[in-house]
């Protein structure tokens, strides 16, 4: 604290992103950046799986289902990170309006598409048994 | 040494590694295309490449950006990371996005 250069003003497109208001908390800001980068974590290891059904596992899945998941997964490993951006705009323009933090359509879009990547699965498994 | 800022939930440096993890993570799935190179040769070393190029980056601008995290501690105001938000969700949608073209295509 013993230097303290004045706070750089931001620049317009960052500004006009924002949305005007007051600058919240700066541990609220830090912390909204970890939310989104655990969300693109998680984005990144979905599409980490995808690539992987589709490089590694030619012996072992029918090739549509190969092909099925690796899509399902990459489209939803992007959808993901699509929206954690959204979503972190979202909440730090929230949190400069002080007003309630938005509702996270992440959660059920991460877990239907979950569910159903995996009722895919079991589908493909369930009739290669029959 | 005397720590930059007076945070004792270290909020600056758990924001820090959490931007090194993502980017850890990153350059993990970029890895996976090198299992294309046999197949999609010059197009699968593009692809490990713009990742390459945006984790080296976002890595060399935390540097800065903690410096930043640790005055705006102190200043009770930060500004927001606009720009490796922004780099980060690009980068990582084009890498599903082209990894989806890949699969379709071939």
């Amino acid at each position: 604290m013993d230097s303290k250069p004045t706070p750089k003003p931001r620049s317009k497109r960052a500004l006009d992103l924002l949305g005007g208001g007051d600058e919240p908390d700066p541990r609220f800001t830090l912390a909204n950046e970890r939310t989104f980068l655990a969300w693109i974590r998680t984005a990144l290891a979905l599409m980490a799986g995808g690539i992987a059904v589709e490089a590694f596992t030619a012996d072992v899945f029918l090739p549509e289902l190969r092909k099925t998941l690796a899509i399902a997964l990459l489209v939803l490993g992007m959808l993901i990170s699509a929206s954690a951006c959204l979503r972190w705009l979202n909440v730090e323009r929230a949190m400069r309006q002080r007003s309630p933090l938005p509702l996270p359509l992440l959660v059920p879009l991460l877990s239907i598409g979950g569910a159903l990547v995996t009722a895919v699965l079991i589908a493909f498994v369930a009739l290669r048994q029959a | 040494m005397a720590s930059p800022h007076n945070d004792v939930g270290l909020q600056p440096e758990r924001t820090l590694l959490a931007w090194r993890r993502t980017l850890l993570s990153m350059l993990a799935v970029s890895s996976l295309f090198l299992r294309w190179v046999p197949y999609h040769g010059a197009f699968a070393f593009g692809l490990i490449g713009v990742a390459l190029l945006a984790v080296a980056a976002i890595w060399l601008g935390q540097w800065r950006r903690y410096r930043i995290s640790a005055q705006g501690i102190n200043d009770n105001r930060t500004p927001a990371a606009m720009g490796e938000v922004l780099t980060l969700s690009l980068t990582c949608a084009a890498l599903g996005a082209l990894g989806l073209y890949v699969v379709l295509r071939f």
